[in-house]
């Protein structure tokens, strides 16, 4: 986890937040680090207390522990300086049915007792053009398809002229078509200097949209910071294609490596359907093996590693040093083997 | 928790936003001082009054003094003392009518109605999740609690003034209409009569309050709209299940629902205030204990619909 | 957020506030003795002299003489025929309005509906909004008198004492209690009690207005019960001439009138009913016993109860009250409907049936007499000559 240096301005901090439902422990003492002008993709897992911790920020549902500071103010005592400058869409879009999708945006754009009433009519329309539903403006959102709704729960979060944008999946039940508009959306937003907080099931998502990322599992915040700092952070490995894999296991722990596995030619890994798999063919078990990175301290050079294997007589088929990709990362850190959509 | 005391920051002064990034959807400046003012409950009213419910419920409340005007219309004349109160009366004017339906729907048309209204305040929104985007607006907690009461209380006092009003209207077409006989045997004339007949709808608007209140915290409860509003509903029915056990008499003063049917006491000479005054000072007393727990509870609500 | 607890705290304030006020509330205000001391003689010599003859005021009546209340279903009430035991055993509330001797209007107020006693003059109107009656009656000259007799179905403090006070004799200790508050107002409190051990009655309480003298409430005490047994007191009162247009009664269009013959002599004894005069006339009660033992006995006949064949009553018979009677339970009145009711609240005892209140004992021998009185069972048997 690379700590993001607290020099930079920070839209969003939390310290030590934490959540307890009952018995469980819906988030687990997080330390977010959003900083100001970042398009941020909170990752993780369907259940991993990502919504709640959206909650907690927001002010809906009281922390257990830990504070939150949302635009450099305590949340949430400082509630109502803070959240008119924030736009959010949290856990899906929610609207009066019997109402039309411009009626529904007046509503909620009159519970903001910050903004003008004057000019609420024109925001109203500005907004809906934004995410390209004007021609349903007068509709009854009773009519409106699931993709409709959405657009219209991020209208509501460009009502006013925002700072923060929280964004809760927002591309949930969109069609590529629409989840590229919302991509887009996003990217103009974060031109304009908003600072973008997406939470997202979706790795795809987050990497095509984001400048930083954190990734929550089982509550706990797992890792965080920008793209290329998450991708790095993965340890690099080796990965070694032999027919002799008992006598390589040996030379490689010999050196002081852990072996993750042996996979026979054919079955998957554990952790899930890694690409090297393919190229085992029937030639041999693929070995893997972390290679600590930082290599000074007692780290192996792959070099060495190459040589002591053919000392020992080891049929070495294939040999390589890999970057592990954001989405293994991603799978590893949360164990979970779940639809990384590409 | 996650609402202020009202005022306790009543302003986002604008020299604390930083610069409106350029070519946002923006309508205006921001405002700078922020208002209690009436948009979110002219909005309240709006929602309220636009759904097609509301008006179900108006309608079936609006029925009642039709039936009632029509059923005394066809039959033969009602012979006097039998059935409700002033159901004899209609025949020999028409105002009666108001008071007749008023009568009938005050144990249980208009408490349904009302604990509909109230207890669909809170767990309604929770129930559509609007509840979020409200309070994230920020609409504020306390106000939105406040915004939410308002909304049920002028329900409350427009339900019981459709069963007048329309049972003036319908009993004014098929009835004469003339000096009206109080209680006490004085006639007044149809003028004082109507408005007699709107001091009654106001001392059940009064009367409903207390049932509203008590709907608001029971919508703080639950997520499930239907929940609440069945509770609200069943609790006007025990209050008034109470009020008829004599064992329980020291009871009987404390309870919502006592004083609903002594707007009797209107239709004296001289009018007997009394009961409005108890009534009143009752109901502000059920106002005042379920509206706190309502804030105590909404207040401290971890809001997860 | 630490102090979510903070949030609850009006939640339970509020209440305990509104228990605070109401137990203060509810505390006799004895503010020391704010009326000078005064004897029991002088007390009932203020009321000999109240001349108050104008007031508008609220009586509330309460009673639990161990009597089964009537049902009450609905707002529609309870059928007219039973309502003068309706009267004393439901809690009622009334306004009586005085002006000068020959002006009074009572008011019963019952649920959606009332029951009203006009006097203006020597024209009497009843009228009862239930089933839209009215009742005429000119009453002879000279009436004036008496005016009390308009005072209607709910006896006015000013009755009650006077009739009280007529039996005060060796037999009872008068003494005055601690001041009272009664409609707002510093009261003197007469209280009766019984020498005699053998009676139902436990005290009698009267308020007199400490500055005009008027009484303000009667407090009828039963032995072993708690809650009075029966009490009359005004809620409210001023003491100043109500609007004339009060007293002017005419009856409402659609309204049934009834014209009542005007009575002979007597103007405390008006039933409008035409069968009750005869019974009484017939056949006097005989009474046994002296003071607060005294035990009535009517020959057979007289309790006849008979079912619904007697006219009905526009308004309770305002004579039921009898001062020689303790109790205005006895029959001697219509009793038409609540015969049934009373037949029900008796049990059968040696020799009779018995319908016990906790003031007044009645027993019925199956001979047909009948013996009352505010003494237990034991004595009216003795006086029966049972035992």
């Amino acid at each position: 986890m690379t700590a993001v240096a607290h020099t930079t301005e920070l839209s969003i901090e939390t310290t030590g937040l934490s959540k307890r439902f009952g018995r469980q422990l819906a988030v687990d003492g997080i330390d977010l680090a959003v900083p100001t002008g970042s398009v941020f993709g909170f990752l993780g897992p369907n259940g991993s207390g990502k919504t709640t911790t959206i909650r907690l920020m927001l002010g809906l549902s009281a922390a257990t522990a830990g504070s939150v500071r949302l635009l450099g103010r305590e949340m949430p005592r400082h509630l109502h300086e803070v959240l008119p400058r924030v736009g959010a869409l949290v856990e899906g879009p929610a609207f009066y049915p019997f109402l039309s999708g411009a009626a529904n945006l007046h509503r909620f754009d009159a519970a903001d007792p910050h903004v003008p009433a004057a000019t609420r009519k024109a925001r109203v329309r500005d907004a809906l053009d934004r995410v390209g539903l004007s021609h349903a403006a007068d509709k009854k959102v009773r009519a409106y398809s699931l993709g409709m709704k959405q657009r219209l729960g991020i209208a509501n979060a460009l009502l006013a002229p925002r700072e923060l944008l929280v964004l809760d999946e927002p591309t949930n039940g969109l069609d590529p078509q629409g989840t590229r508009e919302v991509r887009s959306l996003v990217r103009s937003l974060a031109e304009d200097g908003v600072t973008v907080f997406v939470s997202s099931h979706l790795l795809a998502e987050v990497e095509q949209i984001c400048t930083h990322a954190a990734i929550m599992s089982a509550g706990r915040l797992v890792a965080q910071g920008t793209l290329a700092e998450l991708r790095q952070a993965g340890q690099a490995r080796l990965r070694v294609l032999t027919p002799d894999a008992g006598a390589a296991a040996q030379v490689l722990v010999g050196l002081g490596l852990t072996v993750d596995g042996a996979t026979p030619a054919g079955r998957s890994r554990p952790t899930g359907d890694g690409p090297a798999r393919d190229a085992s063919g029937s030639d041999g078990d693929v070995l893997y093996a972390p290679l600590r990175a930082g290599s000074g301290d007692g780290g192996v050079p792959p070099e060495a590693v190459v040589a002591a294997l053919v000392a020992a007589g080891v049929r070495v088929r294939g040999f390589a040093t890999e970057q592990v990709s954001l989405e293994e990362r991603f799978v590893a850190l949360t164990g979970e083997g779940f639809d990384v959509v590409q | 928790m996650s609402s202020e005391t009202p005022g306790a920051s009543a302003a986002a002064p604008a020299a604390d936003a930083p610069a409106t990034p350029p070519g946002k959807p923006s309508g205006g400046p921001r405002a700078v001082r922020r208002t209690w003012g009436g948009g979110l409950f002219a909005s309240e009213l709006g929602v309220l009054f636009r759904r097609r419910r509301t008006w179900a419920m108006l309608g079936t409340l609006a029925a009642i003094p039709i039936l009632i005007a029509v059923a005394v219309r066809v039959s033969s004349a009602v012979p006097a003392g039998r059935g409700p109160a002033f159901l004899d009366r209609i025949t020999q004017n028409g105002l009666f009518v108001g008071v007749t339906a008023m009568l009938v729907s005050v144990p249980l048309f208009l408490p349904l109605t009302v604990g509909v209204v109230a207890g669909d305040t809170v767990a309604g929104e929770a129930g559509l999740g609007t509840l979020r985007y409200l309070l994230v607006a920020p609409a504020g907690r306390v106000r939105l609690l406040l915004v939410k009461y308002g909304g049920a209380a002028v329900f409350a006092v427009v339900a019981p003034l459709v069963v007048a009003l329309v049972g003036a209207g319908i009993g004014a077409s098929l009835f004469p209409v003339g000096p009206v006989t109080l209680l006490s045997g004085d006639a007044i004339g149809a003028g004082e009569a109507l408005l007699r007949l709107l001091l009654i709808a106001a001392y059940l608007a009064v009367s409903l309050l207390g049932l509203s209140a008590i709907g608001l915290f029971m919508s703080t409860l639950t997520d499930v709209p239907v929940g609440a509003m069945a509770s609200t509903v069943v609790l006007s029915v025990v209050s008034q299940v109470l009020d008829a056990l004599p064992q329980l008499e020291w009871l009987h003063p404390w309870l919502f629902s006592h004083y609903w049917l002594d707007f009797a006491d209107l239709l004296r000479q001289p009018v007997a205030w009394d009961s409005f005054a108890t009534n009143a000072v009752l109901q502000a007393g059920y106002v005042a204990v379920f509206g706190a727990l309502a804030y105590g509870r909404f207040v401290t609500k971890d809001v997860l619909s | 957020m630490t102090r979510k607890w903070l949030r609850w705290v009006p939640a339970v304030a509020v209440p305990a506030m509104i228990a605070a006020g109401v137990l203060v509330g509810s505390l006799p205000a004895s503010a020391g003795d704010p009326l000078p001391a005064k004897t029991p003689q002088q007390v009932l010599l203020m009321i000999a002299q109240h001349n108050e003859k104008s007031l508008s005021g609220t009586l509330e009546q309460t009673s639990d003489i161990g009597l089964p209340q009537l049902p009450k279903t609905g707002p529609g009430g309870v059928s007219s025929d039973a309502a003068w035991l309706e009267l004393l055993t439901g809690p009622h509330t009334a306004r009586v309005y005085l002006d000068g001797p020959d002006n009074a209007r009572v008011q019963v107020l019952d649920k959606m509906a009332e029951r009203n006693a006009v006097r203006r003059g020597n024209e009497l109107w009843f009228y009862n909004s239930k089933d839209n009656t009215a009742a005429h009656t000119q009453l002879p000259a000279g009436a004036g008198d008496h005016h009390k007799a308009a005072a209607g179905p709910v006896p006015t403090p000013e009755d009650l004492a006077a009739r009280l006070l007529a039996t005060l004799d060796a037999t009872t200790d008068v003494s005055v209690g601690t001041d009272v508050q009664v409609a707002g107002r510093a009261a003197y409190n007469l209280v009766l009690t019984p020498k005699s051990a053998v009676t139902l009655v436990d005290s009698i309480a009267i308020s007199v207005d400490g500055t005009s003298g008027l009484p303000l409430g009667v407090e009828l005490n039963a032995r072993g019960q708690a809650e009075p047994a029966f009490k009359v007191a005004f809620t409210s009162l001023t003491l100043q001439a109500p609007d004339a247009a009060m007293f002017a009664f005419t009856p409402p269009a659609g309204a049934t009138v009834t014209e009542i013959p005007a009575p002979e002599r007597k103007a405390n004894a008006t039933p409008p009913s035409g069968t009750a005069p005869e019974a009484k006339g017939a056949k006097r009660p005989t009474v046994t016993g002296t003071g607060w033992e005294s035990v009535l006995e009517f020959p057979a006949g007289a309790a006849a109860m008979p079912g619904t064949a007697a006219g009905q009553a526009p308004m309770p018979d305002p004579a039921a009250g009898n001062p020689a009677q303790a109790d205005p339970a006895l029959p001697g009145g219509p009793m038409t409907g609540a015969a049934s009711l009373l037949e029900q609240a008796a049990v059968a005892v040696p020799g009779g049936r018995l319908i016990s209140t906790s003031l007044v004992n009645v027993l019925i021998l199956d001979d047909g007499r009948m013996f009352a009185g505010a003494v237990p069972l034991a004595r009216l048997q003795a006086a029966a000559g049972l035992g």
